[in-house]
C-alpha cells in the first residue's frame, strides 16, 4: 500500500506524460480511437467507424415480430438512415420457421441478403459465412456498455464476434388474475412446487396452466431447459464433449413434471409456437409461458383479458432460478458487395436513441442486449412488463454450462431435452423415465461424440 | 445448266446441314440435346452433388473432405432409435397412403367416367386440393386436427361418434400418424384420379360394348377389359406417387415436425433437422439418399413390368 501510495506521487514521469499527452490529442483529433477502450485490452486495434457508400444497397432478412408495429418501426428508422445516406434499404421479414431454411439456401449459395438475422447459436453454424464484427460491436461495447452474457456467447465464436447482439425477447408466464383467485391461488408461483400446487387448484376451474411439450422451436425450449437446469440437470458439461444428462438431478426434474401433470398441468405436445397464444386469447387456459406477445396483444389488439392479464418470472428450482430467451443477433454477411455499408446500417439502428423508439414500439416484447438498455423505459411504463425484464438475467443457452457451438444447436433442433420431458410425460405424466433419459443420452452422445 | 448452277449456288455447310435434317438417328439426337441439357442442369447436377456430399463431412458454408461412407455408417449404428423409427415410419406413410390413393383414385376415377350432370365441373373440383397452395392447406389441417378448436372433432363429438372432447390428433403417436396419411390421402387421391380417368377415357367403348353382347357383368369388363388397358398407366402413377411419398416433406412438417416426440418423424424431416437447422448438411444428404437404392429397384421392376407383354 505503502509502496503504492509512493508510486503515485512520483507517476509523471516525463514517459507517462507524453503518452498520456499523445493519447489527448489523437482522441481529438480522431474521436474514433476513443471507442477502443472500454473491457477491451490494450492491445484492441482502435476501432474505426464504418462509412455509407452512397448508392449502395442493403438488404436485411430478419423474422417477422408478434408485435407488427415494431417491424414497421424497425424498416422506418432503416429507410430513414438510407435517405440519409443515399442508401437503398430492404427489410424482407420471414417467419421464424422460415428464417433459418433461407439462411441455409443463402449460406450454402453463397449469395443472399447482406444482413441475415442469427437466432440462437446460428453465427456458430455458419462462422465462415459471417463477416467479423469486433471492431463494430466495440464501438457499441464503449456506448452502451458490457453486452448481455447470452448475446455474447452466442455472437462470439472463438474470440471473434460473428454477429452484432440485437435483441432478447423475454420469455415470462402470462397467467388470468380472475382465474387465479378464483382457485384461491393468490400470486403467481415462485417455485416449480408452488407452480405443481396451483396447477392443481387452476383444474377446478377448467381452465388448466398449459404449456407445449412438443417440437415448437421457441416455447418448448425456453420451458423444458429452464426446469432441466432447475434441478441441477445439463445436456453436457461445460467442456462441451462430456454427456451429462444421465444424473440424479435430471430424474428429479422429470419427477417434479410428472408430478406438476398429474396434478393438473396440462402439456400439449402437438402445440407449435402460436398454439398456446390462441389457446390464452380464446379463454381456454389459465396461464402459460411465452414472450410478451400474448399481453401486448391483449392490450394493444384484442382488449378482451387485459384487466386480468398478468405476467411472472420464471419459478425457482432447488438449484436456483433458470431462465431461456429468444435471442436475436445480427450478422453482415460476407458475400455483400457492401460490407462496410452494411456495418454502418447496424450501427446507426443500434444508437440507443433509435433503438430505444422501437423497443417503445415493441412495447415490451423486446429488451435491448447491452447494458445501457437493462433500465429501458419501456418496461417502468407497465408495471405488469416488469416480469419480462426480470427474466433476462437469468437467462442462459441450450447446452449450457457449455459454451454454443455446432453440437449445442444440433442437439437443440432435434428437441432432445423436450422430447425427454414429452416422453415420461405421455398417458398423463406416467412414461417411463428411465427410457426417456437413456433416449436422450445416446441422442447426446450421438452428436457431442460424434467427430 | 440450270441445275447444275443451282447446286453450285447451294454452299458446302448448307448442303452438310440439309443432309443431317434428313437423317433420322442424327437429328433425333439432335432434338434431345435441350431437353438433355435442361436435365443435366436440374436433374442430373442436384442428383450428383447430393451423392457427394453424401460422402464428405460437408457443413453449410464449407467444403467438407472425403469420408466415404461415413455418414451412412454414423446413421446405421446410432442406437438412439430415431433413424431406424424414422425409416419404419416412412414406409408405413409410404405404404398405407399409396393403398388407400389407389383404391380410391379407382373409384372416384370410375365414377367420374360415367355420364352425369355438371362432370365437367366436378372434374375440375377434383383438382382443388392439389390446387390449393401446399402449406396453406396443411396449415388449414392442423386448424382442424387441433385439439382445442378441431372441426373435426365437433363434427365427431356431434354426431355421438366419440366422446367429448374427442381425439388428440396431433398429440398422441399413432392419431398423429393416422393424420399425417388422412392428409397425404386428401391431397395425393385427386392425382391417381384424374391419370385414372384420363386413361379410362381412352379405351375404346367398343370393347364394352361387345362385352356386353357377349353377356359380361360390368365386373368382368372392369376385370378383363378396364383393368389391363389401364395397366400402364396405373404402374406410372403408381411409380411417380410411390416416389413422391418417400420424400414427402411439406405436410409431415407442418402438421407434426416429428412430435411428438420423434413417433412420427420421417427420413425427409430427419434429413432436413440434421442438413439445415443442424448444419450437417453431408449427413443430412446421406439419410435423404438411404432410400435411393431400394426406389432404384422398384423403378426397374415398375418399368420391367411395363415393357413386358401381354
Amino acid at each position: 500500500m505503502a509502496q503504492g501510495s509512493k508510486k503515485g506521487k512520483s507517476g509523471w514521469s516525463r514517459r507517462k506524460f507524453l503518452q498520456t499527452a499523445g493519447v489527448a490529442v489523437a482522441t481529438v483529433a480522431f474521436p474514433e480511437i476513443i471507442i477502443s477502450c472500454g473491457p477491451q485490452s490494450n492491445s484492441t486495434p482502435a476501432a474505426v467507424i464504418p462509412k455509407a457508400r452512397k448508392g449502395a444497397s442493403i438488404r436485411l432478412l430478419q423474422w417477422t415480430s408478434f408485435v407488427k408495429p415494431a417491424d414497421a418501426e424497425f424498416k422506418r428508422q432503416a429507410a430513414e438512415w438510407g435517405d440519409a445516406n443515399g442508401v437503398t434499404v430492404a427489410i424482407e421479414t420471414v417467419t421464424g420457421d422460415q428464417l433459418q431454411p433461407k439462411t441455409a439456401a443463402a449460406v450454402e449459395a453463397n449469395s443472399g441478403p447482406d444482413i441475415i438475422q442469427m437466432q440462437y447459436a446460428w453465427p456458430h453454424l455458419y462462422t465462415n459465412s459471417c463477416v467479423d464484427l469486433t471492431n463494430d460491436v466495440n464501438i457499441l461495447i464503449s456506448k452502451l456498455g458490457k453486452p448481455d452474457p447470452v448475446n455474447e456467447a452466442y455472437c462470439k465464436v472463438d474470440g471473434v464476434w460473428r454477429a452484432m447482439p440485437y435483441t432478447i425477447v423475454p420469455n415470462a408466464w402470462s397467467y388470468r388474475t380472475d382465474y387465479f383467485t378464483q382457485a384461491g391461488v393468490s400470486s403467481f408461483p415462485a417455485t416449480w412446487d408452488e407452480l405443481t400446487a396451483a396447477a392443481a387448484k387452476l383444474k377446478t376451474t377448467g381452465k388448466p396452466i398449459s404449456q407445449t411439450d412438443g417440437h415448437a422451436y421457441g416455447d418448448s425450449l425456453t420451458m423444458w431447459n429452464p426446469v432441466l437446469w432447475g434441478f441441477g440437470g445439463k445436456e453436457v458439461n461445460a467442456d462441451g464433449k462430456t454427456v451429462a444428462i444421465n444424473s440424479q438431478e435430471t430424474r428429479n426434474a422429470i419427477k417434479w413434471a410428472q408430478g406438476a401433470v398429474k396434478a393438473g398441468f396440462v402439456v400439449h405436445p402437438e402445440w407449435l409456437d402460436p398454439d398456446n397464444n390462441q389457446a390464452y386469447h380464446a379463454d381456454r387456459i389459465s396461464g402459460t409461458l411465452n414472450g410478451a406477445s400474448i399481453y401486448i396483444r391483449e392490450k394493444i389488439e384484442f382488449h378482451h383479458y387485459t384487466d386480468v392479464t398478468n405476467n411472472a418470472p420464471m419459478p425457482s428450482g432447488p438449484k436456483g432460478t433458470f431462465a431461456m430467451n429468444l435471442i436475436f443477433n445480427h450478422a453482415v454477411m460476407k458475400w455483400s458487395p457492401d460490407v462496410e455499408t452494411a456495418r454502418a446500417m447496424l450501427l446507426y439502428l443500434m444508437d440507443k436513441t433509435q433503438y430505444q423508439k422501437w423497443t417503445t414500439i415493441a412495447a415490451g416484447y423486446n429488451a435491448g442486449p447491452f447494458d445501457a438498455f437493462h433500465n429501458d423505459p419501456v418496461f417502468a411504463a407497465d408495471p405488469k412488463l416488469k416480469a419480462f425484464q426480470d427474466v433476462v438475467a437469468p437467462g442462459k443457452w441450450p447446452g449450457w454450462p457449455a459454451l454454443p457451438s455446432k453440437k449445442t444447436a444440433q442437439a437443440q433442433t432435434q428437441f432432445i431435452v423436450a422430447d425427454m420431458f414429452a416422453k415420461a410425460l405421455a398417458n398423463g405424466g406416467t412414461g417411463d423415465i428411465e427410457a426417456a433419459i437413456s433416449a436422450a443420452e445416446t441422442s447426446l452422445k450421438a452428436i457431442f461424440e460424434r467427430p | 445448266m440450270g441445275t447444275a448452277t443451282r447446286a453450285d449456288a447451294v454452299p458446302v455447310w448448307h448442303q452438310r446441314r440439309v443432309r443431317i435434317y434428313d437423317r433420322e438417328a442424327p437429328l433425333g439426337y439432335l432434338l434431345l440435346v435441350p431437353t438433355l441439357f435442361v436435365l443435366g442442369i436440374f436433374l442430373l447436377y442436384p442428383f450428383l452433388f447430393g451423392i457427394w456430399l453424401s460422402i464428405t463431412d460437408s457443413e453449410l458454408g464449407n467444403v467438407g473432405n472425403f469420408i466415404g461412407l461415413g455418414n451412412y455408417r454414423f446413421e446405421f449404428r446410432n442406437t438412439d432409435g430415431v433413424f431406424y423409427g424414422a425409416l419404419i415410419n416412412t414406409f408405413l406413410y409410404t405404404g398405407v397412403t399409396t393403398v388407400f390413393k389407389f383404391g380410391l383414385g379407382l373409384v372416384m376415377a370410375l365414377l367420374l367416367n360415367q355420364v352425369f350432370p355438371f362432370r365437367r365441373f366436378v372434374r375440375a373440383a377434383l383438382l382443388l386440393p392439389y390446387i390449393i397452395p401446399t402449406v396453406l392447406s396443411y396449415e388449414a389441417w392442423r386448424w382442424m386436427f387441433d385439439p382445442t378448436f378441431s372441426v373435426v372433432n365437433w363434427l365427431l363429438v356431434n354426431t355421438h361418434l366419440v366422446q367429448y372432447p374427442g381425439p388428440n390428433w396431433l398429440g398422441v403417436p399413432a392419431n398423429a400418424m393416422a393424420a399425417l396419411m388422412i392428409v397425404n390421402v386428401w391431397r395425393g387421391t385427386p392425382f391417381y384420379a384424374i391419370a385414372f380417368l384420363a386413361g379410362m377415357q381412352v379405351i375404346p367403348l367398343d370393347l364394352y360394348e361387345a362385352a356386353r353382347v357377349d353377356g359380361a357383368s360390368r365386373w368382368q369388363s372392369f376385370i378383363n377389359i378396364t383393368i389391363p388397358l389401364l395397366r400402364p398407366v396405373l404402374l406410372v402413377v403408381l411409380l411417380l406417387s410411390t416416389i413422391l411419398t418417400f420424400a414427402d416433406f411439406q405436410g409431415p412438417f407442418v402438421l407434426t415436425n416429428g412430435a411428438p416426440y420423434n413417433s412420427t418423424q420421417l427420413l425427409s424431416i430427419w434429413a432436413y433437422q440434421w442438413g439445415i437447422p443442424g448444419g450437417a448438411i453431408g449427413l443430412g444428404a446421406a439419410i435423404s439418399l438411404v432410400l435411393f437404392p431400394l426406389l432404384t429397384l422398384v423403378v426397374a421392376v415398375v418399368l420391367f413390368m411395363l415393357r413386358r407383354p401381354e
